[in-house]
């Protein structure tokens, strides 16, 4: 009965300690695409889009000298219409991103999310001279940028 | 131009450690492997047993697993073992993110223990073993329906069966006492390995079959009920 005791003993301990729980989220949860300009965009830029209820929303309110900048993607929008708005320039262009969505999964504690693939990209070129993707996948990962965006010269 | 006879030095002691290491331990694997000569004949019979902590899950928690072993027992110093079970997990709706986790799956573990007691024919063993582990599963996660944060469209999360796979290894460290006449009450502490997976796109699994909660946590434990036929 000794044996039995010290075993029953043991086995609680242990699956106490192993059934210890917690909850293991990334801490980087941003599913961003993020923009590479060329050169350094001396210029304002704002970037809005529309909600479901035909609202505007900002998505980015007015960055200056910028080299890079990342925004939000929808989760299940076929198609993201944005509207870049630059100051200086004063040219407002649409930009079209067109992808596929991925329902991605880390726990039952981890928010839903979704990882996308662009599939392609368009825009007005009023402002915009070039706008192509670098880098389809757009996850966690904002350190490879997914598109390269050219504006005009100012005249 | 003393940099390289540093290195080198640190190489030297470096492979002198290990191979000093590796001797004691290749010296202390082969004691502890060595066929123990006696009058006791080698096949000692079989052993079946289930593993309560998996029952118990089952039934306080929303994962678990029923697990049946087959055991062979050589020498009472070497046992071949086999570990069939079926996972199961239903987490409905979670409180705090909303998500719902259901699969269901069979697996098998195969491997070895060895008795490591110096009496090895005493009915208490003390044993360290090996497991391989396999699991092919599919995996349902759904949430409600739920606004996109920026846009605010509504968005469906609801992948359905997700086809997975797991290989995992685990060493093991356990104690298996003698109760009354062919009853054994045992535990074991593991230490898992995952070897390769297959989750598909959906990125990760939370829970596998036979595998457990497929978190950062390396360590599992299982009280078997045995019984020596």
């Amino acid at each position: 009965m000794r044996n039995l005791f010290h075993i029953i003993c043991c086995a609680v301990c242990m699956v106490a300690a192993v059934g210890c729980s917690s909850i293991e989220c990334p801490i980087q949860i941003a599913v961003n695409t993020v923009y590479t300009v060329e050169g350094t965009l001396n210029d304002t830029l704002t970037i809005r889009s529309k909600r479901k209820n035909g609202t505007d929303t900002i998505l980015y309110n007015r960055g200056i000298d910028l080299t890079k900048f990342a925004i939000p993607v929808s989760y299940q929008n076929p198609v993201d219409t944005l509207v870049f708005e630059t100051t200086r320039l004063a040219a407002i262009d649409t930009v079209w991103l067109e992808k596929q969505d991925i329902p991605h999964f880390e726990s039952v504690d981890c928010s839903a999310l979704f990882f996308h693939t662009i599939t392609a990209v368009r825009s007005t070129h009023i402002g915009i001279d070039t706008i192509i993707v670098t880098n389809p996948t757009v996850d966690y990962d904002p350190s490879n940028p997914h598109l390269y965006i050219r504006f005009k010269a100012r005249p | 131009m003393t940099l390289p006879t540093r290195i080198s030095i640190s190489a030297l002691r470096l492979a002198l450690s290990v191979a000093m290491l590796l001797a004691c331990a290749n010296a202390g694997a082969q004691k502890f492997l060595k066929y123990e000569q006696d009058s006791i004949p080698l096949f000692r019979g079989f052993a079946v047993s289930t593993d309560l902590v998996g029952l118990a899950q089952l039934q306080l928690s929303d994962c678990g697993h029923i697990e049946g072993a087959l055991r062979l027992n050589l020498h009472d110093q070497y046992f071949p073992t086999v570990e069939l079970g079926v996972g199961r997990a239903n987490h409905k709706e979670d409180e705090v993110t909303g998500l719902s986790y259901k699969t269901t799956a069979p697996y098998f573990r195969l491997g070895a223990d060895v008795n490591i007691m110096n009496n090895k024919h005493t009915g208490n063993r003390v044993l360290v073993g090996l497991r391989y582990g396999f699991t092919k599963y599919k995996v349902d996660v759904a949430r409600q329906p739920f606004p996109d944060p920026v846009w605010k469209w509504t968005t469906d999360f609801d992948v359905t069966g997700e086809a997975c796979s797991m290989h995992w290894a685990e060493v093991l460290f356990g104690l298996d006492a003698k109760v009354v006449g062919p009853l054994h009450l045992g535990w074991t502490a593991r230490y898992r390995i995952r070897m390769s997976h297959k989750e598909g796109s959906l990125g990760n699994t939370w829970y596998v079959p036979g595998f457990g909660k497929n978190d950062s946590s390396s360590l599992a434990a299982t009280f078997n009920l045995i019984i020596d036929i």
